[in-house]
């Protein structure tokens, strides 16, 4: 009975065309479009050389160290030589970020504030700053002059080393493909809520039909629950070969753990799916809507829409953290990716496996041993 | 008019899910309004990145005025000194650069030992460059003041850096004129607009299509005391009408967040280039209406086609931000072309000739994208009347 239930289910969630899409299709669409909108996000704050003109004229030849520095500081700027009227035009074009004028002093002429143009304004800072050095000192050390300040100035020590946080980058995109992954697990509750229309008698005539059937209701519940996360699991890991293959999404090399919380993922999406299919009495539609609310609400906590919502329950409501699936399924992946250390992505997977079971012992008390006095 | 009204009797019965797209658009809508402040660009402000700083030294007087100068160069964010709360943090950019101090550095500066102070970034970031250039100034000035004037005292020493840090070159701001703050909020708001005018209107537009294609109920229909003329007359009614209302509801909450701004020419042209838009995307609709055979095929195309074509077009993310294959693909949207002009229209600071143009020639081509649609729709009703 087990086996002949288990793969007639198979075959009634396989047909069920709506059911695939929204379950199977409607992710892998939404990871691609992610996917493309989302391509030149993380590369945009990657920094680029900054376009600097600087304006010829009678003041510039007279002060050669400061074209000595600006030529010496091509790790920061593309600087080309114009008149003023070309540096105007280039300005309004933005083809360069500001330009530099000598004028009696150092001016910097831009149209915006950002972070390039306060970088070319830190750099004048620097040079304005350096001469004011020197000239305190030589006030108080004439000395120096002789002890090559001059030189002592312009050769610069690096103070920092870079240390990086995690041996993966920081990179924030790889949050909304995880919590998508999340959505999808919990989608599965699609499949949970088919399963439990399908085995109770006032729910579905098929569900009437079995309940005649002189079978403990028990085993047929269980083999269309594993009918449902067998099918939920196969989508999950084409999805994820999909992320991983076609749209190169990083989620870390612990293969293993990985498979793991896809597990503990699709067992808390289908028996969710199950606990509100049995909890809610009334039609179909009203269990459908409450699991697409309450998904898209756990998805939203957990960063699809913005990644800083997540930032913002861990800090300011981490107890809303451990009480999202969602966020528990996102955060597991997050903390393979990103910790060194696998505290964090333990306890979510044993906060998993425990609505796993809270979801499954409501819907075993709920739907045992139910009579009907009349259909 | 049995059939414009029966029109509306569907999409009466439809409301809810509906509702549900209008809802999202106005949440969207409010918290646009309430958290997206663009910046003034009146007077030249140095843009300050988010950093932690971490202090693993003695309090001395010239990790203080390190610390003093970056709170004057860039904001300082208190975080616990946790692994993983650094970690989190600069993963979701609450800073995007972490700087500690080691022990013993006050001490190495002063005798003019090596010293390096660890930093964690955003890789690659220019924030990460901008900081290095702040970090590494404030060491070398404070280093060529040991190396020329030893024996300096701490005191004596950081209160020369601050002097001379605190000398600055002029900047000029040329303003391209002056940019209401409205322009840029309200481009927003019609960009997410798209959104939901799309998924409400293949929504309503498709619930009463498919009643009135059911093939019993057409025949009936066809069979009643009216000329087909005028049935057809009245479905294009209905349509049109349907579109206008949910056009002047999406756009009616614009009139209380911007006021009398939208009857400005920026404001007008706004309204105008979501009117068109409106048309193209009933069109679509009407498309889509004429092919869709079931209620949840209905809602799958909805959300596929107004989530699809958002996302690429510039809705969700920037049309700086996607990539140029992208919305190579995007411009076969009329979504795209709205996007560009809406953009153009928030950015323009005065209009003349050049923008006037570009922006006519979007709205042209959206409207273009409509009656293409429009006549492919029609030549396929036509021939599935001959067929049955």
């Amino acid at each position: 009975m087990f086996l002949f239930n288990y793969r007639y289910r198979l075959k009634c969630i396989f047909r069920d065309r709506q059911l695939m899409f929204w379950t199977f299709l409607f992710p892998v669409l939404l990871a691609t479009l992610f996917n493309l909108a989302f391509s030149n996000l993380s590369s945009s704050d990657n920094f680029l050389k900054v376009n600097v003109a600087v304006v010829q004229n009678e003041e510039l030849d007279q002060n050669p160290a400061f074209t000595e520095a600006i030529n010496g500081a091509d790790d920061l700027f593309i600087v080309q030589y114009t008149t003023r009227e070309t540096a105007d035009a280039l300005l309004k074009d933005n083809q360069i970020d500001g330009y530099i004028l000598f004028d009696s002093e150092l001016n910097l002429v831009v149209n915006q504030s950002g972070l390039n143009q306060t970088i070319i304004r830190e750099f004048l800072d620097d040079f304005v700053q350096s001469s004011a050095t020197i000239v305190t000192i030589i006030t108080t050390n004439p000395t120096a002059l002789d002890s090559g300040i001059l030189a002592g100035v312009s050769s610069r020590t690096e103070y920092l080393t870079a240390v990086s946080a995690s041996q993966s980058n920081p990179d924030p995109v790889v949050n909304y493909f995880y919590a998508l992954i999340a959505m999808t697990c919990l989608y599965g509750g699609f499949l949970g809520v088919k399963e439990v229309v399908a085995i109770q008698a006032d729910l579905s005539a098929v569900g009437a039909r079995i309940n005649l059937a002189p079978t403990n209701k028990l085993t047929v519940f269980l083999s269309s629950m594993l009918a449902a996360t067998t099918i939920q699991l196969l989508e999950l890991l084409i999805l994820l070969a999909f992320l991983i293959g076609v749209l190169g999404i990083s989620f870390g090399d612990q293969i293993g753990y990985i498979a793991l919380t896809c597990v503990a993922g699709s067992l808390t999406g289908v028996t969710f799916g199950a606990c509100i299919g049995s909890i809610i009495k009334k039609g179909e539609g009203l269990k459908i809507g409450i699991l697409i609310g309450s998904t898209m609400i756990m998805s939203f906590l957990a960063g699809m829409m913005s990644a800083d919502m997540k930032y913002l329950v861990m800090t300011k409501a981490p107890i809303l953290g451990y009480l999202n699936p969602a966020n528990l399924i996102t955060n597991s992946f997050y903390a393979l990716y990103y910790y060194n250390t696998h505290t964090q992505f333990f306890t979510d997977i044993l906060l998993l496996c425990g609505f796993t079971l809270l979801f499954s012992t409501v819907t075993y008390l709920v739907i045992r041993r139910q009579k009907y006095a009349s259909l | 008019m049995q059939v414009y009204k029966a029109f509306f009797k569907v999409i009466q019965k439809n409301r809810g899910q509906i509702l549900i797209y209008l809802v999202v658009f106005m949440v969207l809508a409010l918290l646009l309004t309430n958290t997206y402040n663009p910046p003034q660009n009146t007077d030249f402000s140095k843009v300050k990145v988010n950093i932690a700083f971490i202090n693993d030294d003695a309090d001395s007087l010239l990790v203080d005025g390190l610390k003093t100068y970056l709170g004057e160069n860039a904001n300082l964010v208190d975080l616990p000194d946790e692994p993983q709360k650094l970690q989190d943090a600069l993963f979701f950019r609450e800073v995007e650069y972490i700087l500690r101090v080691p022990a013993g550095f006050t001490e190495a500066m002063l005798s003019g030992q090596d010293v390096q102070l660890e930093k964690t970034t955003v890789p690659d970031s220019t924030s990460n460059i901008y900081m290095d250039l702040l970090i590494n100034k404030y060491l070398n000035t404070a280093q060529t003041y040991t190396t020329y004037m030893p024996g300096l005292s701490q005191a004596d020493l950081t209160q020369y850096v601050d002097k001379d840090l605190a000398e600055q070159s002029e900047v000029t701001m040329i303003s391209n004129g002056s940019h209401s703050a409205n322009a840029e909020k309200s481009g927003y708001y019609f960009n997410y607009l798209s959104y939901s005018m799309f998924a409400i209107l293949i929504l309503g537009v498709c619930s009463v299509m498919l009643v009135f294609n059911n093939t019993d109920l057409k025949r009936r229909n066809l069979c009643s005391p009216i000329r087909s003329a005028n049935m057809n007359l009245q479905m294009i009614l209905g349509n049109l009408s349907f579109a206008i209302l949910t056009w002047l509801v999406l756009i009616s909450a614009s009139f209380i967040m911007y006021g009398s701004f939208m009857f400005t020419t920026t404001g007008l042209l706004l309204l105008l280039n979501s009117f068109v838009f409106t048309l193209a995307a009933l069109s679509i609709s009407y498309l889509i209406g004429n092919i869709v055979k079931s209620r949840g095929a209905m809602s799958a195309v909805a959300n596929v086609f107004a989530l699809g074509t958002s996302f690429i077009s510039g809705v969700f993310v920037p049309q700086e931000l996607l990539g140029d294959n992208v919305l190579t693909i995007a411009s076969f949207t009329p979504t795209y072309w709205y996007i560009k002009a809406n953009n153009e229209i928030a950015a323009a600071v005065s209009y003349n000739a050049d923008n006037l143009q570009s922006i006519f020639t979007s709205m042209v081509l959206v409207l273009a994208f409509g009656v293409a649609v429009l006549g492919v729709t029609l030549v396929l009703i036509k021939q599935r009347r001959v067929e049955a």
